[in-house]
């Protein structure tokens, strides 16, 4: 600091709380919310503050059935939601690193191609070609499966480039002694590249997790099988009644719980998170 | 153990470059090779293309009495120390030394045995489990040196092994793999682009400059007798003295100075002196050099006198006590008189070698 | 392009370790990106019959569209709304964070959490907020004479959209800020204060140049991510409504291809994002070469 100004410090310090209550208040909300009876939210307002039937909220989301509005629980929706964002972050993560290795570690034909063709996916997310990717999946019968879910977001420009800087940064004489220690191709990718890049493919999971997690318009359009719905696309659909007033509690109960894991994750590897994500942009 | 015969080895980059031209050398079971020169001479080329990591484009290399050309690495029976020792950063001193023996199949207890030895030998057993982030350069550098021992191979190949360690680590280091070396008695190529590093080491030194061999010899004879003014300067510290001279009946006029030159054809050459065949008294010389002192250089054990001598500066050494002043003249060593031709190639008169003079 | 001194030779392997890649990236980028270019020149009649080839018609329908031109406009001020929003939100954030050294930690992790939080629940939380029947917001507007309703009013759908979508982004921007701020060398702030500036002066002709680098990467960051990343937001609070007050040109590709069925024009409406995305990832890695680092 360059020199004190007491006020500055004050205004700082306010400035940041403010942020955070602000960054925090639709969550609090949200939590609130989830531990009210519906009863409680004719009166015309939001409760600002906690009640009491936080567990009785929770338990019949999770088991759900409780009404036409819940007609898949929630519990098999944050089992969905896992199973894409693991698979999702798994499968980019792989083949990724995969690619990298190649290019990075091998001279063939056509491997500024390759490079070129893993390039180009970063200039067409999902959203703007949406009608056709949708066909292809359908036309493959993989509508209401993991598979679909998962394998056509499972490209990653990001993640291969991100390898590929990682690998670049690995002394050479590194793959030589081992190639002198009679390590071939694959041996050398498992025994030395692969537990050096250990953090950057933690941080990577991390980001590309909550990636998986986040996803809403694919899986909207993949599922049309309430089994296969994932949590962030599944509170759309409760939320979406027309016949009568939606069931605050349980749809917030929802939002709370589609939440948690990813910002548990966040929270809980910090460190990593941002590592991850600071290093995917460079 | 075993000899490595190198013929007519050339590399030539896919550009079309040649890094690598021509190159024939023998290197005897046993011995210890030090390819020296400055960078880009193509001695790290050279020594990969032993290794297997650089393919070899002509001629042939044989390690014992196998034609090694199209063998992997692994296969040659080698193995090598890196500049950057090329530890594996996350396998512990042990797990490195063991990798490359469980990558062939060595029984285990025979790994255990190997390691033990090769930590006994460079003591490094105290820090066997400990990971190379955690040891010191020189700790490192023997851990290096382990992972080639472990081996036991035909030939050891060591990359500028000493450059990442400071000057006094260095001079300690290259006395250890010396001793090692001579104690195992196993084939060793080594390259270096420093000259002291070179002479203290080699059974023989091979100069190289642009891609070709310049001299092979024991450093001694490669040091009294080079064959271009290139290995004259390359080798030796401070360099030697190259003034020119003409050459006319068979006598060189140099500084002002004649000294005989039989048989040597008329022209310009290259005088070569090394800065300790100076004498302040007329030895066997009776023609001495006007010299003009500018600048002593004290080395302790010596001193270096820079002196103005025609219209040249010449370094010339003398013990420590030595006197200098301004206006002196010096005498050359006759016998210790180089000469190069035009074409910077040693041109021996031979009176001169035999010393008659 | 780089590679590795010595490399490895074998013929078949690289090609077997990019297969998955690159079968993904054929089956579900390329095909369909070349299937959207193929059917943006292609109409089916209104029976769905027949198909016919009718050149760039589709993009010169597009642009005598008055609903697409909107889509155009509501995108440019939802993009550049957020994105100030956002930016400027975290930059103070991070200006307060560069001031207190010592509990900036537990400041970072209370602000960095809602980068967790899905685009389409973030969506959700702040529709609930401003619901116009039992929202805290309204309620509160209503206090001082302001009857909010989103549901009919565009300007209010559109603020609730852009609210939703920066609130998500700023923990991102927070993030590259903090480390923006963090790369200024001290001793450059120190030298501006020995030579009179004080520290609202400091800040524009010291803080703010040398985090421009850190500024642009961002704003094209914050305009892809409201371009393209927000669609859960508005499917999650307007749908696009009132009026298509907040139907943006991604909102609009769905909207036609799965709810409209107008294949051609969604297509062409693809083509055209395409463009769009193209040109930010060339200015992206054109323009923005120093990039933050930790």
């Amino acid at each position: 600091m360059v020199e004190n100004h007491r006020w500055l410090d004050v205004l700082a310090h306010l400035t940041l709380i403010l942020g955070v209550v602000i960054v925090a208040f639709p969550v609090y909300i949200a939590v609130v919310a989830s531990t009210h009876e519906p009863a409680d939210f004719v009166s015309g307002l939001i409760p600002l503050l906690p009640g009491d039937n936080a567990v009785a909220t929770y338990a019949s989301v999770l088991e759900g059935g409780v009404s036409s509005q819940m007609s898949v629980p929630i519990l098999t929706m944050l089992k969905n939601s896992l199973i894409m964002a693991v698979l999702i972050a798994v499968g980019k993560i792989v083949i990724s690193v995969l690619s990298a290795y190649a290019i990075v570690y091998f001279r063939f034909p056509f491997r500024q191609l390759a490079f070129w063709m893993i390039f180009v996916t970063l200039m067409l997310p999902v959203e703007v070609r949406i009608v056709p990717t949708f066909q292809v999946v359908a036309d493959l019968g993989m509508l209401n499966s993991y598979a679909g879910l998962t394998i056509p977001l499972i490209a990653s420009a990001t993640a291969t480039f991100l390898f590929r800087q990682v690998f670049l940064t690995i002394p050479d004489e590194l793959m030589e002694a081992a190639r002198i220690d009679g390590a071939g191709p694959m041996k050398f990718f498992r025994d030395i590249l692969l537990p050096l890049s250990r953090t950057n493919i933690a941080a990577l999971f991390v980001i590309l997790f909550i990636y998986g997690w986040n996803q809403y318009l694919w899986p909207i359009l993949i599922t049309t099988d309430a089994g296969f719905y994932t949590i962030v696309a599944g509170i759309k659909r409760m939320a979406d009644v027309v016949d009568s007033e939606p069931l605050w509690n349980y749809i917030m109960a929802t939002a709370v719980l589609a939440m948690l894991p990813p910002v548990i994750v966040v929270i809980a590897m910090q460190r990593l998170f941002v590592k991850g994500l600071v290093e995917t942009e460079k | 153990m075993a000899a490595i015969t190198i013929e007519n080895v050339g590399k030539t980059y896919a550009g079309g470059v040649p890094a690598v031209q021509g190159i024939d050398l023998n290197i005897r079971d046993g011995e210890f090779v030090v390819l020296v020169g400055p960078s880009g001479c193509g001695k790290s080329t050279l020594l990969r293309m032993i290794a297997g990591l650089e393919e070899i484009t002509e001629g042939t290399v044989r390690i014992g009495d196998r034609v090694v050309n199209r063998l992997e690495p692994a296969e040659r029976d080698i193995a090598m120390v890196f500049q950057n020792y090329a530890l594996y950063p996350h396998m512990t001193v042990r797990q490195n030394l063991s990798y490359g023996l469980k990558n062939r199949g060595t029984p285990r207890d025979e790994i255990v045995r190997r390691v033990d030895e090769a930590a006994r030998i460079l003591e490094i057993g105290a820090y066997l489990d400990r990971k190379p982030r955690a040891l010191s350069g020189g700790q490192r550098q023997r851990v290096a040196m382990g992972r080639a021992i472990v081996r036991e191979p035909s030939a050891f190949l060591f990359d500028e092994p000493l450059s990442n360690l400071d000057a006094k680590l260095r001079v300690t280091m290259r006395g250890e793999i010396r001793t090692l070396q001579r104690r195992l008695g196993t084939t060793s190529v080594y390259v270096t682009h420093d000259q002291l590093e070179a002479m203290t080491m080699a059974d023989r030194l091979v100069v190289l400059r642009q891609g070709r061999i310049e001299q092979v010899g024991t450093p001694l004879d490669v040091y009294r007798n080079p064959v271009s003014t290139f290995v004259a300067q390359f080798i030796g510290s401070p360099s030697m003295n190259l003034m020119s001279g003409t050459v006319r009946a068979g006598e060189v006029r140099v500084a002002d100075a004649v000294y005989p030159a039989p048989g040597v054809p008329d022209g310009a050459v290259t005088v070569g002196l090394r800065p300790e065949d100076f004498a302040l008294v007329p030895g066997g010389a009776r023609a001495g050099m006007p010299a003009r002192l500018v600048n002593i250089e004290e080395l302790g054990s010596q001193r270096l006198g820079y002196f103005r001598v025609g219209g040249e500066t010449v370094v010339a050494s003398f013990p420590a006590g030595q006197v200098l002043s301004t206006e002196m003249t010096l005498y050359p060593d006759l016998s210790r008189l180089h000469l190069f031709g035009a074409d910077e190639r040693r041109i021996d008169p031979a009176p001169l070698r035999a010393g008659a003079v | 392009m780089q590679t590795k001194r010595t490399i490895f030779g074998n013929r078949w392997l690289p090609y077997l370790l990019l297969a998955p890649q690159l079968a993904v990236t054929v089956i579900f980028f390329l095909w369909p990106a070349g299937q959207a270019v193929w059917q943006s020149f292609l109409r089916e009649d209104a029976f769905g019959l027949k198909t016919s080839f009718v050149g760039l018609s589709n993009y010169t329908r597009l642009f005598d569209n008055a609903e697409y031109i909107n889509a155009l406009k509501v995108t440019l001020v939802f993009s550049v709304s957020t994105a100030a929003l956002a930016l400027i939100s975290s930059l103070l954030l991070a200006l307060a964070l560069d001031r207190t050294i010592r509990s900036s930690r537990v400041y970072t992790t209370l602000l960095v959490w809602p980068y967790a939080v899905a685009p389409a629940i973030a969506g959700v939380l702040w529709w609930f907020i401003f619901n116009p029947t039992i929202g805290i917001m309204p309620y509160l507007l209503e206090r001082v004479g302001y009857d909010w309703n989103h549901a009919l009013q565009k300007g209010d759908a559109m603020a609730l959209v852009i609210i939703a979508a920066a609130w998500k982004q700023i923990s991102y921007n927070f993030l590259f800020f903090v480390a923006g701020l963090q790369s200024i060398p001290a001793s450059m702030r120190e030298a501006a204060a020995i030579d009179g500036a004080g520290p609202v002066k400091r800040f524009w002709t010291i803080t703010l140049p040398l985090l421009s680098p850190t500024t642009f990467f961002l704003l094209v960051v914050n305009v892809v991510y409201t371009m393209f990343d927000t669609f859960a937001v508005i499917d999650a609070t307007t749908g696009g409504g009132p009026a298509q007050a907040t139907m943006i040109l991604v909102y609009k590709v769905y909207d036609d291809g799965f709810i409209g069925l107008n294949l051609g024009s969604s297509a062409a409406q693809s083509v055209i994002l395409m463009g769009i995305v193209i040109a930010l990832t060339i200015i992206q890695f054109r323009y923005v070469e120093r990039r933050v680092t930790y």
